[in-house]
């Protein structure tokens, strides 16, 4: 007993909630420690299908936009094929790729989903994908007009993975009002690293907005300057740069840094975020963003500025024809000849072309393409159609598609890139933490 | 205190002793009462082993296999204790993440419950409007660990925002508080410790049960403000201490949803964010390794287990309970 405990308490207030309290801790305690730290809630739901009709459920990412034009496209198949209405789901990128990880886990994978190249060798890889080529092969999947460095481009391992859904390439997006308004030149494809970088801490000094983002740490800006240099990202199952690539790459935006031509490391790391709303270019603090051309018209919603787009610096013959995102069918999908259609139709058919329009890129269909350019209005739309269909006849040859493994060896060169940029690394220290970090996110 | 100081031979020194009459009638329950109590209890049960329970053992089981997700669960390969080896040996970034975890509960975890015990402290007087008060310091914790929160706090310690607007009133040149890889992790502590409101709920709960009688005796014996503070509150409020101390440091070690929006989940700038959890859920959901990934949850369950267990260890020296049996 505790000396201080009152012995003379008349009434039985303090003797019963010491106890109470004691238990009520003890009991609350024990809740907490025994919270579930561990465990997965599994997910349930069940498809019924009966008298003839099908219901297709199908995922993609994207925003309001993509979300109106792609559900019209949908309805239109149903309008056509009465027997198949769809289940549509759709969420920002953030989230999407853990949401369809989830869901295949959960055994309830959707029947289509929209899939990009960051993951499509990962879910190719482990067979989670329906190989499409009997599709193809039968002719109810036709690929005929399509640019056959782009449909190659969703074949993994000799499977017909994906089909590209549009067709896009790296674009370099500047501020054409902050140009004409200083009297500074617009940059113009073509232009060599050291020229941009030049002219960039030009605009620096001129307008005070920092002339360009900083892409060391972007993986698509070090693919294009690796493969300018005889160089790839992946050689095989290999990566296809060492570390001196690296260094130099890292080097040359040491360079850029010092010399003013870019944002302080807290604006570059901003500007590093794959949103769209929170690319430089659009939140006014810097004067170039690194992005795909045809995110242009989503680009230009978030701006009251022009804006004008070109291809990454060096010669551009080191971009191709990529596909922006695929059509995949899940492999135990109930319905995959049903699912196969639809993807052919969402990819082949002239009023769904013209319905879905560019917001997933060119079309794929290379008839359907020149028919929707003519008919495009938008000027956002125009601009990004009129540099793809300038570059695509100077795009080289494709690269294999990013192995199992990228999605990790992409984040790899954000931590090392920034790593650089914030001046905790010099260029050959973060050159060597990305190489040996990539090639153990490869290797299992 | 008859009740619990009444010697029992079979559990000794633990509170949650049943008199012995409650314990005598058990053996007189029949069937048909059994089957009604365990009636009774299926909600709970139910919710116990098939979402706590059961997914808890299956990735127990996953933890010793390669299971990436996306490959149905016939195909899993069983690799033993290869993903508790490479977490110990070639996981950099596994060690990095538990430093973070660890410095972000050692500094946040001990300021809040101080923050929590100063205010509790203060509002435990009785003045005008004190009501109000508990209310409005009570209110960053109903919030909890929203995504909205994280948001506004993110906008609140970047470069423009409202923080370094208040510092410049002063002169003072802010940084970029959340995107520096030096600060973010501390912009993170301060949001946890500005949501003491539970614990100070809890903290003026056990302060009101000290007896008014200790401190007019302590008063009436020449003891100062500061000495009834150390010699009759602090004694007096140990077992909530002790409570709020376990209960926030189990929080602190999974604080997730702050770091994960502050990062956009990546753990950045630098992985100066990367909290234990949002490197497991990284692991699980976007390097789809989540074999791996459920053995670090394991390993962290294992971590936090043991650190009740000294809490609860330690506890018997400073821990007083007044029901009269000194642990």
């Amino acid at each position: 007993m505790h000396p201080a405990t009152p012995t003379s308490v008349p009434d039985g207030r303090t003797y019963r909630t010491p106890l109470l309290r004691r238990r009520f801790l003890r009991g609350l305690l024990a809740a907490a420690v025994a919270l579930p730290l561990v465990g997965a809630a599994a997910a349930c739901g069940d498809d019924a299908a009966s008298d003839g009709k099908v219901k297709l459920s199908i995922f993609w990412w994207g925003g309001e936009a993509r979300a109106q034009l792609t559900e019209q496209a949908l309805d239109l198949y149903t309008k056509k094929n009465p027997d198949v209405t769809f289940e549509k789901t759709w969420q920002a990128n953030q989230g999407y790729f853990d949401k369809l990880a989830t869901l295949t886990a959960g055994g309830n994978p959707p029947d289509i989903f929209q899939i990009d190249d960051n993951f499509l060798a990962e879910y190719a890889a482990r067979n989670t994908t329906l190989d499409l080529n009997k599709y193809q092969d039968s002719g109810d999947l036709d690929t005929s007009k399509f640019p056959p460095s782009l449909l190659q481009y969703g074949v993994v391992d000799g499977k017909l993975a994906g089909v590209a859904a549009g067709e896009n390439t790296q674009g370099l997006v500047y501020n054409k009002t902050l140009l004409t308004k200083n009297g500074l030149p617009e940059p113009t494809t073509g232009m060599s690293w050291e020229e941009h970088v030049a002219w960039a801490e030009q605009v620096s000094k001129k307008t005070g907005v920092p002339g360009t983002q900083d892409p060391s740490a972007d993986y698509k800006a070090f693919w294009v300057w690796l493969r300018q240099q005889g160089k790839d990202l992946y050689a095989g199952s290999d990566l296809g740069f060492t570390a001196e690539d690296v260094t130099r790459w890292f080097e040359l935006w040491k360079g850029a840094r010092d010399r003013g031509a870019t944002p302080p490391p807290d604006v570059i790391h901003e500007g590093n975020a794959t949103d769209i709303t929170k690319q430089l270019v659009v939140t006014g603090k810097a004067a170039t963003s690194w992005v795909w051309v045809n995110q242009m018209p989503e680009l230009k919603k978030n701006t009251a500025d022009e804006l004008g787009v070109i291809a990454y610096p060096g010669d551009p013959s080191a971009q191709w024809a990529r596909a922006s995102m695929y059509w995949s069918v899940f492999r135990g999908s109930k319905h995959a000849d049903i699912a196969a259609d639809v993807i052919n139709f969402l990819v082949n058919d002239p009023e769904a072309v013209k319905l879905l329009g560019t917001d997933r890129g060119l079309s794929s269909n290379l008839d359907l393409r020149r028919v929707v350019s003519d008919d495009a209005t938008d000027p956002a739309m125009k601009q990004s159609i009129a540099v793809e269909s300038e570059l695509a006849e100077k795009f080289g040859e494709s690269p294999q598609v990013p192995i199992k493994g990228h999605s990790k060896v992409k984040a790899e060169l954000v931590k090392a890139g920034e790593n650089a940029q914030y001046g905790r690394a010099t260029p050959a220290e973060a050159a060597a933490q990305f190489v040996e970090a990539s090639k153990a996110a490869i290797a299992s | 205190m008859a009740l619990t100081t009444a010697p029992d031979p079979t559990r000794r020194g633990t509170g949650s002793v049943r008199p012995p009459a409650t314990r005598r009638g058990t053996g007189r329950i029949r069937h048909g009462e059994g089957l009604a109590g365990y009636v009774f209890l299926s909600p709970w049960l139910i919710g116990l082993m098939g979402i706590t329970a059961i997914p808890m053992l299956l990735s127990l089981y996953l933890s010793f296999t390669n299971y990436d997700i996306l490959t149905p669960w016939s195909e899993v390969e069983w690799v033993g204790l290869a993903n508790y080896e490479r977490m110990f040996t070639s996981d950099p970034s596994w060690w990095h993440s538990v430093r973070v975890t660890l410095s972000f509960a050692l500094i946040a975890v001990p300021l809040k419950l101080a923050a929590a015990l100063g205010v509790a402290l203060l509002l435990n007087r009785a003045w005008r409007g004190v009501g109000l008060f508990r209310g409005l310091f009570y209110l960053p914790s109903l919030l909890g660990g929203s995504v909205a929160l994280a948001i506004v706090w993110v906008s609140m310690f970047n470069r423009e925002g409202a923080f370094n607007s208040f510092l410049a009133l002063f002169g003072i040149e802010g940084k970029p508080w959340v995107n520096d890889p030096d600060w973010a992790l501390e912009t993170l502590m301060v949001l946890a410790i500005w949501q003491f409101g539970a614990p100070m709920v809890i903290f003026l709960a056990g302060l009101k049960q000290v007896p008014t009688e200790l401190y007019e005796a302590a008063a009436v014996d020449g003891a100062s403000t500061f000495r009834q503070f150390v010699n009759v509150t602090l004694p007096m409020l140990s077992p909530v201490i002790f409570f709020n101390l376990v209960l926030e440091t189990i929080n602190g070690f999974q604080g997730f949803t702050a770091a994960f929006v502050l990062s956009n989940g990546t753990g950045g700038p630098v992985d100066s964010t990367l909290m234990y959890t949002l490197n497991l859920y990284i692991t699980g959901f976007t390097d789809l390794e989540m074999g791996y990934a459920s053995a670090m949850a394991w390993v962290f369950l294992i971590a936090i287990a043991i650190i009740t267990v000294i809490f609860f260890s330690t506890g018997r020296f400073w821990v007083h309970y007044s029901d009269g049996e000194d642990r």
